[in-house]
C-alpha cells in the first residue's frame, strides 16, 4: 500500500515537472437568437423568443509523437425548451487523434446522420428531410438525431476522399441507460477543402452513406441509405452560387403501414429529399449577403396517402465580422397520416441575430486543409 | 541511463560550455559546413552586362533537425544565393515569380536607379504570379549589402526572401589593412513561425481571389485596397469601405513575436561554423535581414569592425560585441590569436533559443581547425581537469539540446 502511494506521488510530481507542452486552445461560440412567429392551419398564431442551437465549444489540441495530433473538445448547447434535455445539453465531449490521412474519434459528438451542411438558420430547421432519423428517439428533440456516443475511423485518400466507418450509441427513449452501440455504418465522400471551394468549376462535394440501426439484434436492422451532392453553379469569389442536394432512402420495415406514432414514422419505409440553392455575395473577401431557397419532399411507400413538403427561404446580412442579421420563412405541410403527428401545415417567420466566433489561442501548427499543406506539401 | 540523466550529468561536467555536433575537425564536416553559407550565383555575360537569374518558389525548409516550415525562397534556398560582382559592373537580374503571391526585389544599400528600387506601387508594379521583372543597375557602392522582397515585407522577409549582394573592388581596402584569404557571410533573421503560417495561408487565399478577378478584368480599388489618392481613400471610407488595418476587418492587433532565430536560414545545432587557423585573419560579413536587434559577441577575442553598411571605416574599431540592428551590415575581421573553439552568439540570449528553449537560435562557433588533437573538445575527458568518475563518460557529448 505504502509503495503504491509513493509511486502515485512520484507519478504526480513527474507529471507536474514535465507538463511543459502547452496546447492550442480553440474557443468556438455561436449565438442564435430569433423572434419566431408561427401560424398553423387553424390560424392559431404564437410568438416566441428562441435561443436554441446556441452553443459553446472549447477545444484543446497538441502534437503527439510520430506526427499525430490529439484533440479534446467540450461543447454545450442550449436546446429547445420542450426538449426534455434540461437547460443545457452537452453535445460534444470527445477525444480525437489524427494525422494527415487518418482520423479516430471517440466520445459524444455529431453523428453521421447528415452528409452536407445546408444554409438554414438552425441546423435542425429541415431535420425531417435532411437527417437520417434516430429510430430509438421519441421525437421530442432534435439532438437525439444529431448527437450520439460515437466511435469513428476516417481514412483520407488524396486529400479529398473520405472513407469513414462508424458506430454509435444513439439515445434510446425506452432504454435510456443502455449505452451499447446501436448503430453502425460507413460513408464515402469526396469533399473539396473549404479554402478551395469557390474556384472549383462544378463538383464541390459528392458521397453516400449506409447506416444501420440495430433495433433488437443484428438480424433486425433498420437501414438508411444517404446520398448527397453539392454543385458550384457559379464558381466565383464575389457572386457565388451553389446547389446542395441530399436524399435519404429509409429501407424501413415491411408491415408498418400506419404512421400513427413517432416510432412508426421513423421505421416505415420512406424517401426524402432536400435541396437548396444558395447565393453568396462576398464583399472585400468576406461574406456580406447570403440568400438561399430550399425545398424538401418526403414520401412513404407503405402509406401512399402520406407525404411531407417543406419550403424554406432565408437571407442574411453581415453587420460586422462574425455577426449577422437574418430573416427566415419556413412552410411545412403534412398530408395523410403524418398530419396527425405534426399538424397539417405551419408557417414560421423568424428574424434573427447570429453571432459565431472561432478563436485559436497559442497557435502552433497548421490544419490539414490549409492551402500551404494542400498545395505546398504537408508538414507533419 | 536515459537521455535526460545523461544530459544532466553531461551538463554538470561541461557546465557553461556549449557543445557542437559531430566531429568539428573532420573533412566531411568542413565540406558540409560550406553548404551553410550563401552559395554564389553564377551569371552569363551579355552585351557587357552580368546577367543573373533569380526565381522565387515555395519551399519546405528545415531550421533545425525535425523543425520544418513553409518558406518563400529565392532559387530554392534560404537565404537566397549570393550575388558577387565588381564595383562598376553592369548588373542585370531577371526575376521570375513562381508563386501565387506578389513580389519585388529591393536592393538594400545599392545606388540603383529609382525605378529599380523594388518598392511596389512606388517604383514599380508588383511582380505578379508567373510574371518576370528585369532589374538593371550599376554595381555601386563597394561593400556588403543585401536584397530582399519588398512586397508584404514583414511577412516575406521573415519567410526567407533575402540574400547577400557583395560588391568588390580589385584592390580591396580592407585587405590592405588586414590581409585575409577566407571570408564568410552570415545573414541573421528572426521568425515568428505561427505568424508566418497563418499569414501565408491568409495571403494565399486573398491572392487566389484577386488573381482570378484580375484575369477577368474585375479590378476594383476597394477590393484590392489600392487607391490613387488619399482623397479617394477617404471618400471610399465615407461610403462604407473598411481599411484592412481596422480591428473590425482583418487586423490581428498583434505584431509577430519571433520564436526562431537563424543564421543563414539555420538555427543551432544546424548553424554554420567559422573556421580559422592560428595567425590567420578572416573577414566576416554580418547582415541583419530580420526584425530583431542582435548583440553579437565573440568569446576569447576582440575583433575589428572594418565596415559599416558596406562603407570602410576610416579607423577600424576593436571590440568583442557588436549590435546588429535590422537592415544593418557590418564587416568584421577576426584575428586567429587564441586557439580553441569559441562561441559567437547573440548576447541577448533570448535569441539563442529554439521555440523558447536554450540552446538554439543563432549560436555558432569559431573553430581553430589546426587545434592540436589533445586540446580538442571531443577528446579524452581524463586529460581534462573536469572529472566525473561516477558517470563513466569518457568523452563530452557531441550535441546538447537541454541545459
Amino acid at each position: 500500500m505504502k509503495t503504491t502511494i509513493v509511486t502515485i506521488l512520484i507519478l504526480l510530481i513527474r507529471t507536474v515537472m514535465y507538463a511543459q507542452v502547452s496546447p492550442e486552445i480553440e474557443l468556438g461560440a455561436k449565438g442564435v437568437m430569433s423572434g419566431n412567429f408561427n401560424i398553423d392551419n387553424t390560424n392559431t398564431s404564437s410568438a416566441v423568443s428562441d435561443f436554441s442551437d446556441s452553443q459553446l465549444l472549447l477545444g484543446f489540441k497538441q502534437k503527439l509523437y510520430s506526427n499525430w495530433r490529439g484533440q479534446m473538445v467540450f461543447g454545450l448547447q442550449f436546446p429547445d425548451a420542450d426538449s426534455n434535455l434540461g437547460q443545457v445539453f452537452f453535445n460534444h465531449i470527445f477525444l480525437k487523434i489524427e494525422n494527415q490521412k487518418n482520423i479516430i474519434k471517440i466520445g459524444r459528438s455529431t453523428t453521421q446522420t447528415i452528409l452536407n451542411e445546408f444554409p438554414t438558420l438552425r441546423d435542425d430547421d429541415a431535420m425531417q428531410f435532411n437527417y437520417s432519423l434516430n429510430p430509438f428517439s421519441g421525437g421530442m428533440n432534435t439532438q437525439d438525431n444529431q448527437y450520439g456516443n460515437v466511435i469513428e475511423y476516417t481514412h483520407i485518400f488524396k486529400q479529398r476522399y473520405h472513407l469513414t466507418v462508424h458506430g454509435e450509441n444513439f439515445v434510446n427513449l425506452s432504454e435510456p441507460n443502455n449505452f451499447k452501440l446501436n448503430s453502425f455504418g460507413t460513408s464515402f465522400l469526396y469533399i473539396v477543402p473549404e479554402s478551395q471551394i469557390w474556384n472549383r468549376n462544378i463538383l464541390q462535394r459528392i458521397g453516400f452513406s449506409y447506416n444501420n440501426y440495430v433495433i433488437d439484434n443484428f438480424s433486425d436492422l433498420l437501414k438508411n441509405i444517404l446520398g448527397t451532392v453539392t454543385l458550384n453553379l457559379k464558381p466565383d469569389p464575389v457572386h457565388f452560387i451553389d446547389l446542395k442536394l441530399q436524399t435519404i432512402y429509409n429501407v424501413g420495415f415491411t408491415g408498418i403501414n400506419d404512421i400513427n406514432n413517432y416510432s412508426n414514422y421513423v421505421r416505415t419505409p420512406s424517401f426524402s429529399s432536400f435541396g437548396t440553392v444558395r447565393y453568396l455575395y462576398r464583399k472585400y473577401e468576406r461574406p456580406l449577403i447570403q440568400a438561399s431557397l430550399g425545398f424538401g419532399y418526403k414520401s412513404f411507400s407503405l402509406a401512399n396517402d402520406s407525404k411531407q413538403i417543406l419550403g424554406i427561404f432565408n437571407v442574411f446580412y453581415r453587420l460586422g465580422e462574425n455577426f449577422d442579421i437574418g430573416f427566415q420563412y419556413r412552410y411545412t405541410q403534412n398530408n395523410g397520416q403524418v398530419e396527425n403527428l405534426f399538424g397539417r401545415q405551419e408557417q414560421r417567420f423568424q428574424i434573427a441575430f447570429v453571432y459565431s466566433v472561432n478563436q485559436l489561442f497559442n497557435s502552433q501548427f497548421d490544419d490539414r486543409n490549409s492551402i500551404l499543406n494542400l498545395e505546398h506539401n504537408y508538414i507533419k | 541511463m536515459n537521455r535526460r540523466n545523461f544530459m544532466k550529468y553531461g551538463a554538470m561536467s561541461a557546465a557553461g560550455i556549449v557543445l557542437f555536433p559531430v566531429d568539428l575537425f573532420a573533412d566531411k564536416t568542413k565540406t558540409e559546413n560550406k553548404k551553410h553559407f550563401p552559395q554564389p550565383l553564377s551569371f552569363t555575360k551579355k552585351d557587357g552586362w552580368k546577367e543573373f537569374e533569380i526565381s522565387v518558389n515555395f519551399l519546405e525548409h528545415e531550421f533545425a533537425p525535425a523543425m520544418t516550415i513553409h518558406t518563400l525562397a529565392f532559387n530554392k534556398s534560404v537565404p537566397g544565393p549570393e550575388i558577387r560582382v565588381k564595383e562598376g559592373d553592369k548588373v542585370r537580374v531577371i526575376f521570375k515569380n513562381n508563386t501565387e503571391l506578389n513580389h519585388t526585389i529591393h536592393w538594400h544599400g545599392i545606388y540603383v536607379p529609382w525605378r529599380m528600387d523594388g518598392v511596389p506601387y512606388v517604383t514599380q508594379m508588383p511582380v505578379m504570379p508567373g510574371k518576370e521583372f528585369v532589374y538593371e543597375f550599376i554595381a555601386e557602392p563597394y561593400g556588403t549589402h543585401f536584397y530582399h522582397c519588398h512586397w508584404g515585407t514583414l511577412l516575406h522577409m521573415q519567410s526567407g526572401m533575402y540574400g547577400s549582394i557583395i560588391i568588390e573592388k580589385d584592390e580591396d581596402p580592407i585587405k590592405k589593412i588586414f590581409p585575409y584569404d577566407r571570408e564568410y557571410t552570415l545573414i541573421y533573421s528572426a521568425h515568428d513561425v505561427n505568424f508566418l503560417r497563418n499569414e501565408l495561408n491568409s495571403m494565399l487565399e486573398r491572392m487566389k481571389e484577386r488573381s482570378f478577378l484580375m484575369k477577368n478584368g474585375r479590378f476594383s480599388p476597394e477590393r484590392f485596397n489600392l487607391f490613387d489618392t488619399k482623397e479617394e481613400l477617404e471618400k471610399a471610407i465615407e461610403n462604407g469601405y473598411q481599411p484592412p488595418y481596422l480591428v473590425n476587418r482583418r487586423s490581428s492587433a498583434e505584431l509577430p513575436v519571433p520564436n526562431w532565430f537563424t543564421v543563414n536560414g539555420k538555427s543551432y545545432p544546424s548553424t554554420p561554423n567559422l573556421y580559422i587557423k592560428e595567425g590567420e585573419n578572416i573577414r566576416v560579413r554580418l547582415i541583419n535581414a530580420g526584425t530583431e536587434n542582435h548583440h553579437l559577441h565573440l568569446h576569447g577575442h576582440d575583433f575589428w569592425m572594418v565596415c559599416d553598411d558596406g562603407v570602410p571605416l576610416p579607423q577600424p574599431w576593436q571590440r568583442n560585441t557588436v549590435s546588429l540592428s535590422p537592415g544593418k551590415t557590418y564587416d568584421i575581421i577576426i584575428e586567429g590569436k587564441n586557439r580553441g573553439i569559441w562561441t559567437f552568439h547573440d548576447h541577448d540570449t533570448r535569441r539563442v533559443t529554439n521555440n523558447g528553449l536554450y540552446p538554439g537560435g543563432n549560436l555558432l562557433a569559431l573553430i581553430y581547425e589546426d587545434l592540436p588533437k589533445e586540446e580538442r573538445m571531443v577528446g579524452n575527458m581524463k586529460k581534462m581537469k573536469q572529472k566525473n568518475p561516477n558517470t563513466k563518460i569518457n568523452i563530452l557529448p557531441k550535441i546538447a539540446l537541454d541545459e
